[in-house]
């Protein structure tokens, strides 16, 4: 069939005099074109908020990020969940409007308002048309400043967490996660649930809720960063005139009590049945955000799980067909957060696939990146930082993260050298230090019986724990005889 | 000799008294020689480009035993071509700082990259070249095949609620091939052959049965030179281009199916109706009724179901309208304890609600903003455009509806959506899938 279609093809050929001006191999490109980088700029309210603006025309759009500089990590031991339960309940009622007038109101302009807890902030997000900018301001003020936090708003919004959680538990990828950051960070501060547990959102009373606004939610701790169609000056206008009166309940210092040392690596199998493919998650502490590492982790982990054409989705989907896709990242956060690699597969695969994990993980430590590899990932990586600036809500997301971790905002003007500056042997060190696969813990969620034999094979001291006895909020993760 | 066709469409959308103003989008049209219709919209605010190439296949032109062959095919188009070897596309978008993908439709099959903007002549060269021709090997097809499987595995099989949403296609067309899930089977899959890859592609993947969209910093003159060169010499085949024409018949009763998944906390439940095409006039009003049941917290399954009566986890709508007959689907994801035929007689209510009493202009207005911001948002990036762009040539068989259909949508009244809800889904005959956990 193949050789009838080519020889068809090869006819056409003859017949059209146009095709033997077509090279058979790639033009070459064109002098590149420089990629403008936009310039925040800022001002500090006189109640400690700080307002930065960046003006990007062309859509007439604004994407606005109101972020609180604390999240999940100020959660109380016994009370995971608090933090993103806070956020979520901030749209449910204030002190002048129900939830639902909040929801009418902020739709009626176009606009969408979410909040939300990530593991080191709170935020809430307006993405509206720059003409109704005020109103939806408007709309985020009232809902950070006033919130009213109802019982039966608490209650509500708790029965659809604890709904949500039991399908996520049954999804193999979500529930290797759960367990994953188990492994990684027992009883440290990452080392919870950043949406709580069934039993720990039961825990939450509504003291509980007001306690962490009153404490976290303070213009001084605040940071808006506006993005879009719309220029600065009138940008800080809207801001005095939304958030300027917003006082906030006086700093008290608060202490947790948390546990500094991380676990020693472990193999961990949930074993899930009926589960229709296994995930495999290889974990380890990563990096603060704010470490001199920070460029060499991304250039690192562009070679390694950044992409398409990484050596984790290389080896795993593109050379053996065993996976969708694979792929691995550094969650970098104000403390250390974790770095890890997830592949999903068939799961007679899983064990193979938990092998090539673990050897790609040694073998950046052990054998130098040839350039003609470190090219192009650091092209992948000064391409999607590219494409990131082209949306109001990925300049903002940017901008947010550097003011969020007290990182100067210039830092955007260096991304592309930074990433340009990385060396071969750099890389090498950096891996032999953080990305050893024999310092990683391994977990393995699926139908332990296809696998297992496979898995005992490479690595020893599995630990298989039956779905029915896993209780993710254990430090065993077993429960209790 | 080419005929040259230029288009410029310029149209500012005047929006209602409420909205802001439309900035539309502008674009350049010609067709080739070979039947290859190639638009452009030029824009320099950033140094990079999006390609866009629409074939019309999808996988409603999936063969018989074949189900899930166009989307496996699609998979194919990065294997080695003429010139290319096995993903050296890859090396010319993603190790420069672009970035490839590709999705399959029922309707159509779309590929797209975004590159730096110095890299288009080589790009297409590169779509020219797997136009031309597929050169994929056994081994290359096999290993390609079993990702598609895992695929399967991930989309279908992993999630609690995949065979759900495979079931809502499945269950609600009686014979046109809309009914056979995209994704395949993995004994479909297994059926398929090399052979079937070099019929496909010379059946389906041709210059006339193509559309290329490019948006973002280019200059047109290059471009037209570069087209011609290297899409223009793709030689058109003589053979006819095969259609569906199967026409899913009206549904003369309601039927009920009870659908099962492997690992089912909460039960899932849906109602579907027939919708007219994509070209229908009615289609805008029935997107503000999809919007006013389910876009956001103020929307009514929302407020009725999940926060008033507690009684789903999450409940959507959506008015999914394609090249022929299409589908208005309301789910739910029933909350903890909560019994699916309350859940079937809630959404049922809603949706006679619409039906029984017009909507205020508050909130058809809501609707409509909530539409064009979100029409907006897509705009933000080249590709973005280019995509709407597509989307108005492929389904509503029109380029210009890329800015029409923004005033056709701010034109629709209450009298409409009330209209069409009664027509379509009030009058008709549902089809009502339950959805449970099997039996262990």
């Amino acid at each position: 069939m193949k050789a009838t279609f080519l020889t068809a093809a090869a006819l056409s050929l003859a017949l059209h005099p146009a095709i033997a001006q077509v090279e058979t191999t790639p033009p070459p490109p064109a002098a590149p074109r420089q990629l403008q980088i936009p310039k925040p700029v800022e001002k500090t309210l006189s109640n400690g908020l700080r307002v930065i603006v960046i003006e990007k025309k062309g859509v007439p759009l604004v994407a606005a990020r109101l972020l609180i500089k604390n999240g999940g990590e100020a959660d109380p031991a016994n009370l995971a969940g608090l933090a993103d339960t806070t956020a979520s309940l901030l749209t449910k009622g204030t002190t002048t409007k129900s939830a639902e007038e909040i929801a009418r109101g902020i739709e009626a302009l176009g606009a969408t308002l979410d909040t939300g807890a990530g593991w080191d902030e709170s935020s809430a997000d307006v993405s509206v048309m720059s003409s109704k900018l005020p109103q939806a301001l408007g709309f985020l003020a009232d809902v950070v400043r006033h919130p009213t936090f109802k019982q039966e708003e608490i209650d509500r919004l708790r029965q659809q967490n604890v709904d949500a959680l039991s399908v996520a538990m049954k999804q193999p990828g979500r529930l290797a996660s759960f367990v994953m950051a188990h492994a990684i960070f027992g009883t440290t501060r990452y080392g919870h649930y950043l949406g709580g547990t069934p039993e720990s959102l039961t825990r939450i009373k509504r003291d509980d809720i007001v306690d962490f606004h009153n404490e976290y939610y303070r213009p001084s701790n605040a940071i808006l960063i506006l993005g879009g169609d719309i220029a600065p000056a009138q940008a800080f206008a809207i801001a005095q005139e939304r958030f300027g009166g917003w006082k906030g309940a006086p700093e008290v210092a608060r202490v947790l009590a948390r546990a500094n040392e991380f676990p020693s690596p472990h193999v961990i199998v949930v074993d899930m049945p009926a589960a229709g493919q296994a995930a495999v998650v290889a974990g380890r502490p990563g990096l603060r955000r704010a470490d001199p590492a920070y460029y060499l982790s991304l250039v690192t982990n562009s070679i390694l799980g950044g992409g398409y054409s990484s050596r984790l989705n290389e080896e795993i989907r593109i050379k053996r067909g065993l996976s969708y896709g694979a792929g691995s990242s550094f969650d970098l956060r104000r403390d250390v957060g974790p770095f890890t690699a997830t592949v999903q597969t068939k799961n007679e695969s899983a064990g193979e696939v938990a092998g090539l994990v673990v050897d790609e993980l040694n073998k950046l430590g052990t054998t130098p990146v040839e350039d003609a590899e470190l090219g192009p990932r650091k092209a992948v990586l000064i391409g999607g930082f590219g494409r990131q600036l082209e949306t109001n809500a990925g300049i903002v997301g940017r901008i947010g993260t550097l003011a969020l971790y007290g990182l100067s905002l210039d830092e955007i003007n260096r991304y592309i050298s930074g990433v340009q500056g990385i060396t071969a042997a750099d890389i090498q060190k950096f891996a032999a230090a953080h990305l050893g696969g024999n310092d990683a813990s391994i977990v393995i969620v699926g139908d332990a019986k296809k696998f297992l034999p496979t898995l005992q094979q490479r690595f020893k001291n599995v630990e298989v724990i039956p779905i029915d006895e896993l209780d993710v909020n254990s430090p065993t993760l077993r429960k209790a005889k | 000799m080419l005929i040259r066709r230029v288009t410029i469409a310029i149209l500012l959308i005047a929006a209602s008294a409420a909205a802001a103003s439309f900035p539309p989008i502008n674009y350049r049209h010609r067709t080739l020689a070979n039947g290859l219709e190639v638009y452009s919209i030029e824009d320099h605010a950033t140094p990079t480009v999006a390609i866009n190439v629409w074939y019309r296949v999808g996988s409603k032109n999936d063969p018989e035993g074949r189900s899930g062959f166009a989307h496996l095919f699609e998979h194919i188009m990065f294997k080695a071509t003429a010139h290319m070897k096995s993903e050296m596309l890859d090396r010319l978008t993603e190790d420069v700082g672009g970035m490839n993908n590709a999705y399959t439709h029922p309707d159509r099959t779309v590929y797209y990259e975004v590159i730096p903007s110095n890299y288009l002549q080589t790009l297409l060269w590169a779509e020219g070249d797997r136009m031309g021709a597929l050169t994929v090997d056994e081994a290359n097809f096999k290993s390609e095949r079993d990702v598609v499987k895992e695929e399967y595995r991930f989309r279908v099989l992993a999630p609690s609620y995949g065979r759900f949403n495979n079931s809502l296609s499945k269950d609600s067309y009686a014979v046109h091939p809309y009914k056979r899930p995209g994704i395949g089977s993995i004994e479909n899959l297994d059926a398929s052959t090399l052979a079937d890859v070099q019929a496909f592609h010379s059946t389906y993947y041709r210059p006339d049965n193509a559309v290329l969209i490019v948006a973002g910093d280019f200059d047109p003159k290059q471009f037209d030179t570069w087209v011609d060169r290297y899409l223009g010499s793709v030689p058109k085949p003589t053979t006819e281009i095969p259609r569906v024409t199967v026409k899913e018949p009206a549904r003369t009763e309601e039927k009920h199916f009870a659908e099962h998944g492997a690992n089912v906390p909460l039960p899932a439940v849906g109602l579907t109706w027939l919708i007219p095409p994509a070209q229908s006039d009615d289609t805008e009003a029935l997107q503000v009724a999809s919007t006013i049941l389910s876009d956001g917290d103020s929307s009514r399954l929302y407020q009725s179901l999940v926060y008033k009566k507690q009684l789903a986890q999450s409940a959507n709508a959506n008015a999914d309208t394609r090249e022929d007959t299409g589908l208005f689907t309301v789910t739910a994801v029933m909350a903890g304890g909560k019994k699916p035929e309350d859940g079937i007689a809630a959404l049922r209510q809603e949706i006679d609600a619409l039906g029984a009493k017009a909507v205020t202009s508050a909130e058809l207005d809501k609707a409509k903003n909530l539409i064009i911001t979100g029409a907006l948002r897509e705009r933000e990036t080249n590709d973005g455009k280019a995509s709407a762009l597509g989307e108005a040539i492929t389904q509503f068989h029109d380029a210009a509806y890329v800015n029409r259909g923004l005033e056709r949508l701010q034109a629709v009244t209450a009298a409409d959506v009330q209209r069409v809800v009664k027509k379509y889904l009030v009058d008709a005959k549902a089809v009502v899938i339950t959805y449970t956990q099997e039996a262990k």
